[in-house]
């Protein structure tokens, strides 16, 4: 089984930013620009989450999606600010081939979950998770880390299994920006209770940090931000180092 | 015959728009389809599908494109879903009857490892075909929750966790593909340029 590696775009409209801890955002580029740069380098696959929309309560912003969309020819998938299931419908006749939803599903509607994935199918409904974490457990948060839900990230993760999400991109708040590693335990928790695929999120500080979490936690997939974002190292020599590892990706 | 490959738009769920990027990217010329009397000015037929085999099958009926469908003899490529519903049976939110063109049934995926199946992965051709020239060795992005079984005319296969599946058919002008070539970077560019060529 080979394990994606994901480029991870935050965006804030019409920048890719970086925050820490989901806060304090750095810009960093542009969305398409910086796809293309990812797509070059052998990603598997393409995340773009405008992580402003749900918090500020506006529209998704099409035309930047579309932009970033148009020269990729792996998947590609999009989240931030969804609510209806023609969000979905739209964000798919712009390019999108997965649709990540966080807020709408956990503060408000679950039955979006299902709804979507009976119309597009479960492989097409990805759950965003933004876990903090509390002594032993870990909560739901959304709009940007900032929002509690009350719900517990192992019970929910398996509620919208049942609901019929396809996918669960999992990050966690304490860790994301700082590249410091990954929360592994969390990550082998979430991996253990569902059968969906899991990517996994926040932290990625050096090559080891992704070596560490994959033969930990056993995830689908490594989402990488900050790791990308600074040139430190290059989808490619994630794949290397992995392979000389012993660890399957693909080419 | 036109040299336009028709992209079928049926429902809200298509894909359409990634599949037409990477068919021009392979040097053709793509027509969408919206309605049944668009099949006469295409060459060749590509069907996508993002949705369920329960849901796609209600749109193509609705949309008026199952007759056209099931009576062209121009070549046709079906894409994952697109694919599943050539076949007689799909088993995704009840039974479905599918466009019946090949002899064959769609159950959920049942292996020892995440399902949907979804990532880059290797095919292996069973049978040659003209779409998977020069491509036998590729790596093909899949995601998926279902799957083609009892089925013959199989030109390649994959393998998820040690279970092996159908990831390419064909039969006569009828193409299948389990994967996204318009999500596989050039070995999925180079499959749409067969398919213009054959």
């Amino acid at each position: 089984m080979t394990v994606r590696i994901i480029a991870k775009l935050d965006v804030k409209p019409p920048h890719v930013v970086k925050p820490i801890h989901f806060e304090g955002l750095r810009k960093i580029g542009r969305p398409d620009d910086l796809a293309d740069q990812y797509y070059k380098q052998g990603a598997d696959e393409l995340f773009y989450i405008d992580i402003v929309a749900s918090l500020y309560r506006r529209e998704i912003l099409f035309d930047e999606i579309e932009r970033t969309a148009n020269q990729l020819f792996i998947p590609f998938a999009v989240g931030g600010g969804v609510k209806t299931i023609d969000d979905f419908s739209k964000l798919f006749h712009n390019g999108a081939d997965k649709v990540v939803i966080n807020t709408h599903a956990v503060q408000r509607d679950p039955s979006l979950i299902n709804k979507a994935a009976e119309i597009f199918g479960s492989q097409a409904v990805v759950v965003n998770i933004e876990a903090k974490q509390w002594g032993d457990n870990w909560e739901c948060f959304t709009d940007c880390g900032r929002i509690q839900s009350g719900k517990d990230v192992l019970t929910w993760v398996q509620d919208v299994e049942q609901r019929g999400a396809g996918e669960i991109l999992l990050q966690a708040v304490d860790k994301d920006g700082r590249q410091r590693g990954f929360d592994m335990e969390l990550a082998k928790k979430v991996v253990n209770v569902v059968n969906v695929p899991v990517v996994v999120s926040s932290g990625a500080g050096s090559l080891e940090d992704i070596k560490n979490l994959v033969e930990y936690s056993g995830p689908s997939g490594v989402a990488i931000a900050s790791l990308l974002h600074y040139g430190k190292v290059t989808v490619r020599s994630i794949k290397e180092y992995l392979r000389l590892n012993g660890i399957e990706v693909s080419k | 015959m036109s040299g336009l490959i028709g992209i079928v738009n049926y429902g809200i769920a298509g894909n359409i728009h990634s599949i037409k990027k990477a068919i021009e990217q392979a040097g053709g010329e793509v027509q969408i389809i919206n309605n049944p009397t668009d099949f006469k000015t295409v060459g060749k037929i590509v069907v996508p599908g993002v949705g369920s085999f329960k849901g796609a099958m209600r749109e193509l009926e609705t949309d008026g494109f199952i007759d056209d469908l099931q009576k062209t003899d121009k070549p046709i490529l079906g894409i994952c879903l697109g694919m599943q519903i050539l076949t007689t049976l799909g088993f995704e939110y009840g039974k479905t009857r599918g466009l019946g063109l090949v002899n064959g049934e769609v159950k959920p995926i049942i292996c020892d490892a995440p399902v949907p199946h979804v990532g880059f992965n290797k095919i292996t051709v069973v049978n040659e075909s003209g779409i998977l020239s020069g491509v036998e060795d590729e790596e093909f992005y899949f995601m998926h929750s279902y799957e083609v079984v009892n089925y013959t005319d199989v030109s390649a296969l994959s393998e998820y966790a040690g279970h092996e599946f159908v990831a390419a058919i064909q039969k006569n002008n009828l193409y299948g593909v389990q994967f996204h070539p318009e999500k596989s970077r050039d070995a999925g560019i180079k499959l749409f340029r067969n398919f213009i060529a054959v």
